[in-house]
């Protein structure tokens, strides 16, 4: 799933800068689900940095090679169809990055996350960023800048959501912001006030856990 | 290529080998091959556990042969266990036909095969005599211990029992019990071995053996190998005789390729051995051999340490989308219960229409997967 993406698209200065603000907000020591882990950079990262005990989760076989390689646990499964493999309360954080756009049922999906972990962390691609817009006005189609990879007909993303409509849609599932980074990913910009961040900021990355 | 070349040895265990019944075998026999042997090289250990009709000869041919051992794919330069970096040791289960000891045997007591006085056996007996030769062999430490189906039972067993001398167990389309259908196939086999008058009680031997029985149950065997899809597709209803009156005689493809896998199993496989090593397999249950610390072989120490021991271990279950016998759920159970433990487990399940026999033919994927695997661990040092 993200790992697809992160592999032909020029996602890499996006993983960056999401990779250093999710690190921020993990404990160290605390146990990671990462959903749609792709070739475990992140899980990587956050095993070396902070110490975590780590699973990935991903579809496609040739990234379970190379997360094996890496010495990284995964779990091939589909994510869509839930995460019946863990018990309630498995993890500390379960991590959804750069992976929701593929996914067909996210509301279920972020159910489950917040079922097996106390603390869900979700990165949202922002359709309604000003540069999205422009874009959109000007040309009259979805570019692939837009949809990340491939044509209308054979890209993996399905979902298309803008910062404000996501955050709108926790409420209908009980389910609390935490914390919340808005953000310009082929930058160094990053806020965590949310005033304008549905126009300015092409990214948004969100902590998340029950309402109580 | 000049095709590499091994033999098949065997170990006399002299001293009594006790089993899990109470009952005891001396002497012991074990047979076992060794691939990628460098003499005056260090290289890490890989034990191979072959599934109910394999044996030690896993690989490379022996002298004059055709067909090389059942792994050949997996095992060799180059290969998913590189005997250019391992050295890689497969044996015969006890209670088998291909060397090592089992009813076939002759009792030395009696002069005589054993046959049905051949004490009952377990897949921990099988792993603890694996034990013994590697004890022989001056082996304590394991780079990774792998097997598919009852290969992986015996992988599951031999890696819970004693942690300490693996670092890793690869567990492909295997489970940590029979569920009650996969009981009630290898009954149905035993049954019809049983049921042909030559079985005679078990003493065949000197005589004609009960090849009706043992094919019938090999025919049984191989429906439940590969998948529904794949029969059709290979088969499907074509005939090789057309005659109506030959009626109750194979005339369907299905039928020819079923009875050449009976007729050609019954010339290497003991039918007594099947009965013994399928009881074993419908016997085994994982977690209740190795809950209970008092159950626990190796030294005993308190469930915490234990568990740290098992942190630094790593695992790879691998199972096929097709496999109906070995259903994908059961190796997701696998990996349920050794992440409890707090082994590093992955499982990637792999895409196929072989069904069960995948884990010998699909080797391509399987290699991607476990060269990975083992690479991570040389990294890990």
């Amino acid at each position: 799933m993200g790992g697809g993406l992160q592999l032909d698209s020029p996602v890499n200065r996006i993983s960056r800068h999401t990779y250093s603000l999710i690190e921020d907000w993990i404990e160290p020591g605390s146990r990671v689900l990462d959903l749609g882990c792709g070739d475990g950079a992140l899980l990587d990262r956050l095993i070396e940095r902070k110490k975590v005990e780590g699973i990935g989760v991903e579809i496609s076989q040739s990234m379970i090679v190379r997360c094996l390689g890496r010495g990284i646990s995964v779990y091939q499964a589909d994510i869509d169809r839930g995460l019946s493999q863990w018990d309630d309360m498995t993890f500390d954080y379960v991590i959804l990055n750069d992976t929701i756009q593929v996914i067909s049922r996210p509301h279920e999906v972020m159910n489950e996350m917040l079922r097996v972990g106390r603390y869900a962390i979700i990165s949202v691609s922002n359709f309604g960023y000003i540069g999205n817009r422009i874009r959109i006005f000007l040309e009259g189609r979805m570019n692939t800048a837009i949809r990340t990879t491939g044509a209308w007909h054979d890209t993996p993303v399905i979902r298309f959501v803008s910062l404000s409509e996501f955050k709108t849609s926790l409420r209908e599932i009980n389910i609390t912001l935490v914390d919340a980074w808005y953000y310009v990913a082929h930058s160094s910009i990053h806020s965590r006030r949310s005033f304008l961040s549905n126009l300015l900021a092409d990214q948004g990355l969100f902590k998340l856990k029950r309402e109580e | 290529m000049q095709k590499p070349l091994v033999e098949t040895r065997s170990l006399l265990l002299d001293r009594p080998f006790h089993l899990e019944s109470g009952d005891s075998i001396s002497p012991l026999t074990i047979a076992y091959e060794i691939y990628g042997e460098d003499p005056g090289t260090e290289k890490q250990v890989i034990l191979i556990e072959h599934a109910l009709s394999g044996s030690a000869h896993a690989a490379f041919y022996h002298e004059g042969e055709t067909k090389p051992g059942w792994w050949d794919d997996m095992i060799g330069p180059g290969k998913a266990f590189d005997t250019e970096h391992y050295r890689v040791i497969c044996t015969n289960v006890i209670g088998g036909c291909n060397g090592s000891t089992g009813p076939s045997s002759i009792n030395p007591v009696t002069g005589k095969p054993f046959a049905l006085s051949f004490p009952p056996i377990t897949i921990r007996d099988m792993t603890e005599a694996q034990r013994a030769l590697l004890a022989q062999l001056g082996i304590d430490r394991i780079r990774c211990i792998v097997g598919g189906s009852m290969g992986g039972m015996q992988a599951l067993q031999f890696f819970s029992d004693y942690p300490d001398q693996f670092d890793s167990f690869i567990c492909i389309a295997s489970t940590m019990r029979h569920s009650a259908q996969q009981i009630a196939f290898n009954e149905v086999g035993r049954r019809a071995i049983m049921a042909d008058p030559r079985w005679n009680g078990g003493n065949y031997y000197g005589d004609i053996p009960p090849e009706g029985g043992l094919s019938v149950a090999r025919m049984i065997g191989h429906i439940t190998y590969i998948s529904e899809h794949m029969m059709q597709e290979k088969f499907g209803r074509i005939r090789k005789d057309k005659d109506l009156r030959a009626i109750f005689r194979p005339s369907f493809e299905v039928e020819h390729y079923l009875d050449y896998q009976g007729v050609s199993f019954v010339r290497r496989f003991d039918a007594n051995s099947y009965l013994y090593i399928t009881s074993a397999i419908d016997n085994f249950d994982l977690v209740t051999s190795i809950s209970g610390m008092g159950r626990f072989r190796g030294e005993s120490r308190a469930r915490g340490t234990r568990l740290t021991t098992l942190e630094t271990k790593k695992g790879l279950v691998i199972s096929f989308t097709s496999d109906w016998l070995y259903p994908s759920e059961q190796s997701r159970a696998i990996v349920r219960f050794f992440s409890g433990l707090n082994v590093g487990v992955s499982y990637a399940e792999i895409t196929t229409e072989h069904g069960h026999d995948a884990f010998l033919t699909d080797h391509e994927q399987q290699t991607h997967l476990i060269r990975s695997f083992l690479e991570s661990l040389e990294h890990a040092q």
